[in-house]
Parts: structure tokens; sequence; C-alpha cells
């Protein structure tokens, strides 16, 4: 079978759409956790008096441990697929629908072991500021964290799978990325953990925790430690924000880390089809298609740029200047 | 193998991811409250994804190029456009899910488009959103970032003749070390080139050129030992 252009495209969209929902529920996961960087509030809280029922399980930045998390299920399903594939010849996919759920499993198996660890430990640590550690906080978050980094895990290494094996996929293995599987899942473990830390956790830090707050300003430095800790109904706990984000702050997420992926392999996809260096893969036409690859990426940032530039614009308009006290 | 060249790329692409993550708008924590300008996240954690994306691409476009330069500009282009998006989408969640509109912070006019800061500022913080003149540093700082993690890794698979797999681990293992150094020199958050904090970049490009070289050093010993390109 030759390479077939229109698989490939195919493929890239699959992997997009997998990208906006990894990057939906590790944002969700680390709301639900009150990991990164909002949870410096959570744990201001309690040393200001502000005793609390939030799950407080900052196990690292979301980078590092959603690299850990996506690598460690990466490694072992790749060394399953090395013992899998070759029983099942010329039907690899059975071995892939085995392999990558029980890495991930493993995956989120650790995440509960760093999430009671570092919920106790960090709970633990605030006992001269009479911060009691809630059992009931504990084991009521920690299957909702685990079931939330299962589904980013699992999304990552099915992007993974799918893009070291693109080529296999589309009819030409040449066209495979030269990455192995867990380095994959490790590139964009860092990824997507960067992107929820750096646009997720906006919605649960500005907003969220600050609820009974006047909306519309940053929040003042006054206001720091001073999380809201009454919901609608009842003392509030991270079940209740993971509803809220949902709404907003984890599709906003998703959407970021699947249009960088959409992006990325569209442009390249494009510059390879305009360089022509599809379907023949022919060697010569390699730098073109660099070329225009390169050449799509900078209309792209162009575009972004000015759309940000004409946004900031409106919404300053719309606004207007700061009329608080 | 070439030691020179190795050497040479390695300490370019070193200097490069630190000009780059000073250049990035970086809130940290406060900026997760909307109390500091930039991308709510670390120095390092915002750096290493952009020159992750970049990396991605580059390696792609390593298979079918033997042209340095490309290589690099591949990465570059691979992660502005990640830090493009991010910052656009920041700047979507904080107008409609907080209503705090993009302020700058440290400058009480934006250098580039001349636009009033002051008065749209929320008291008592230190600027919220990603205003314009930070959304282009940012840019440059992903471009310049992206483009030295995407060289070093070029040097390290075609001069040292390492895999595809360790050299983007080689190279990332570089890259890290610099962007740490340029955290250290933010000291929590900075805007980008129009920031006071800008001005100490000299010192961490000094620190940043004896890492880079000692990296480079030990890149060029590992491929001697491992003579016939097996690492």
């Amino acid at each position: 079978m030759g390479l077939i252009v229109v698989l490939l495209f195919a493929w890239m969209l699959v992997i997009a759409f997998l990208a906006f929902l990894a990057c939906t529920f590790e944002d969700l996961e680390s709301d639900i956790g009150s990991q990164s960087n909002p949870n410096s509030q959570v744990q201001l809280a309690a040393q200001i008096g502000q005793v609390n029922r939030f799950f407080n399980k900052a196990i690292s930045g979301e980078p590092l441990s959603n690299a850990m998390y996506c690598a460690t299920a990466g490694t072992i399903a790749w060394l399953l697929l090395l013992k899998l594939e070759p029983l099942v010849p010329g039907e690899e996919w059975k071995a892939a629908v085995l392999a990558i759920p029980i890495g991930v499993a493993v995956a989120a198996a650790i995440n509960i072991i760093f999430s009671m660890t570092a919920h106790c430990g960090r709970t633990a640590a605030q006992k001269r500021f009479e911060q009691p550690i809630y059992l009931d906080v504990l084991y009521g978050h920690l299957l909702p964290i685990a079931t939330h980094a299962f589904m980013t895990t699992f999304f990552i290494t099915c992007i993974a799978y799918i893009q070291c094996n693109l080529g296999t996929l589309s009819g030409n293995p040449a066209l495979n990325h030269p990455f192995a599987l867990p380095l994959l899942g490790f590139i964009w473990g860092i990824t997507v953990g960067a992107i929820g830390s750096s646009t997720g956790d906006v919605h649960y830090g500005a907003e969220r925790e600050f609820q009974d707050r006047p909306f519309g300003e940053g929040k003042r430095v006054v206001y720091h430690g001073k999380i809201t800790r009454y919901a609608d109904c009842g003392v509030r706990t991270q079940k209740d924000i993971a509803g809220f984000c949902a709404k907003f702050g984890g599709p906003i997420t998703g959407m970021t880390f699947g249009l960088i992926i959409l992006f990325e392999n569209w442009r390249s996809l494009v510059g390879m089809q305009l360089g022509g260096y599809l379907p023949n893969l022919s060697a010569s036409a390699g730098n073109s298609s660099v070329t225009w690859a390169i050449v799509m990426g900078l209309i792209i940032v162009i575009t972004l740029a000015v759309v940000n530039y004409v946004f900031v614009r409106w919404v300053r308009k719309k606004c207007g200047p700061f009329v608080g006290v | 193998m070439e030691p020179i060249l190795i050497i040479l790329w390695v300490v370019v692409g070193g200097l490069l991811a630190s000009l780059g993550a000073h250049l990035l708008p970086v809130g940290g924590a406060p900026a997760a409250m909307g109390t500091a300008t930039g991308i709510a996240t670390g120095t390092v954690q915002i750096m290493l994804g952009a020159a992750m994306t970049g990396l991605f691409t580059a390696a792609s476009a390593a298979t079918f190029t033997d042209s340095l330069l490309l290589v690099a500009l591949s990465g570059a282009i691979g992660a502005t456009v990640m830090i493009c998006v991010v910052m656009l989408m920041a700047n979507i969640l904080y107008t409609f899910g907080c209503g705090i509109v993009p302020v700058s912070g440290r400058v009480d006019v934006d250098p580039l488009t001349k636009e009033p800061q002051a008065p749209y500022k929320t008291p008592q913080t230190d600027g919220h959103g990603v205003p314009n003149c930070v959304y282009v540093s940012g840019m440059l700082g992903g471009f310049v970032g992206g483009f030295g993690g995407a060289l070093m890794y070029f040097a390290l698979l075609n001069y040292a003749d390492f895999t595809a797999g360790t050299a983007a681990i080689g190279s990332l293992s570089i890259f890290v070390p610099n962007a740490i150094i340029a955290a250290y020199n933010i000291r929590g958050t900075i805007e980008g080139f129009h920031d006071p904090k800008f001005k100490r970049l000299p010192f961490a490009m000094v620190t940043s050129l004896v890492v880079s070289l000692l990296c480079g050093i030990l890149v060029v010993i590992a491929s001697y030992l491992t003579v016939g390109g097996t690492m």
C-alpha cells in the first residue's frame, strides 16, 4: 500500500481532538487536586487562620508531574507492545488496545500514591496552624483525581502511539516520527502540563478561589490566602471546583493544546504537500517542504499576533479604565 | 564528529535558551490570581513547554533536511506558535472567565502601541493578563528559545552522531540548566524586554556561557566514548 495523503491529514485531526481532551482533563485534574500555582493560596489560607477543606497536592510543577505519568505510561506500553506485537502479526492494533490502558493504569496508580502522600504531608505540616487532615476529603478526592489523570495520560499515550506509527498507519513507515513512544509521551507530558498550568489555572486561581470578591479585577495582594471556603450549599471542597472549571477553564485549556497540536502538525503536512515531498517522499523536496512549513508557521504566528492585538484593543474599549476603589 | 562545531552550537544554543527565557512574560503564581502580568507559570516550565513543542517539529524536519538553519527555524517557529496560542487563550480566559483587562504593571504606557496602562490596572496588583508589548516580547522569547533548543538538537544529532532520542534528551538536558539560570536571575516574575529586570541579562549570559561550554565539552567526550554512533 502506498502513502495515502488523506489518511495523514485524518490522523492529524484525530491527534488534535485527542489533544483537546487531554488538556481539558489535565486542567480539571490539577483543579481538583489544587496543584500548581493557585495552590499557593490554599497553602497560605491555613497559615492565616482560614481552616479549609481543600485538597492540597502540590506534587511538583504540572509539566514535570505530567511528564512523569506520561513517560511511565509510555514506557510500560512500549515494553508491552514489544512483547505483544509479535503475537498478533498483521493485527498490531490488538496489542495496542491492551498495552496502552495497562501502561496508563500504572501511571494512574502512581498518581494516587503521590496525591495521597503530597496531601497528607503538606496538611500535616500545617498542624501548628490547626489545619486538620479531613479523612473524607482525602478519600473522596483520590478517585476523581486518578480518573482525570487516567484520561489525560491515556490521550497523551494515544497521541504518542499514533505519532510514532503515523507513517505505518498511513501507508509508508518512513514517515513515522523518529522519537520512541516514551520520549513522545515525555514531550507531550511536559507541554500539556505547561499549558494546563499557564492557561487553565487562571480560571481556578483568579475566579473560583476568590468568588466572594468583586468580579472584573485582578485579585489584590490583601485578598491573598483569604480563599472562598463556602459553596452554594455547605462547605466547599475541590469537587465543586471541578464542576465550575469544567464549564469554561477546562475547555479553553483543552482548546489551547488542541490548537497547538493542530497548527504544528497541519503546517508540517501542508509544507510537505506544497514542497512536493508527499506522496513519494522524494529526498530532493526535503528543503522546500521545510521552508514551506516555516512560511506557514510564520503566517500562523503573525495572524495570532494580529488577533491578540485586536482582541486586547476591543476588551480595553469595551471594559474601560478601572473604576473601583 | 566535529568537536569545535559541537561546542560552538551548544554554547550558542545555551545562550539563546537563556535569552529566550528572559524575554518570556513569566507571571508565576501571582499571575494565576491576576495579581501579576504574564503567563501564569514558572520560567522553566513555560520555556520547556515551548521548546519541547519546537523540538518535536525540528526532529521531524531533521529527518528530511540536512540544513542546520532550516531545522533550527522549524524549532523556533514551533515554539513561537505554542507560546502565541497560550498567550492569546490566556487573554481570552482572563477576559471572559475573570473579567480582567490585559494591562502591564511595569510601564505606564505600552512602549509599542502607546496605549495607556496605569488607568486600567487594579490597585494593589502588578498588572494582569498579556497586553500587546508583553505579547510581542513573548513571541520573541519563544522564537529565540526554540531556535536555541533546535540548534543544540541538530548539533548533537549530526555532529556528535547521537541517535534522535539521545540527541533530544541531551539538548533538553542542556536547555534546562540555562532556563533555570534565567529563572534565578528573574526572581519570580518578568514582563519582557521592557521590564527593568531585563537589565540583569548580562549576568545570566555569562553564567550560561560557562555552563553551556561545560556541557559542550561533556557532549564531545560522550561522543568520543561512543565512536560509531551507537549512542
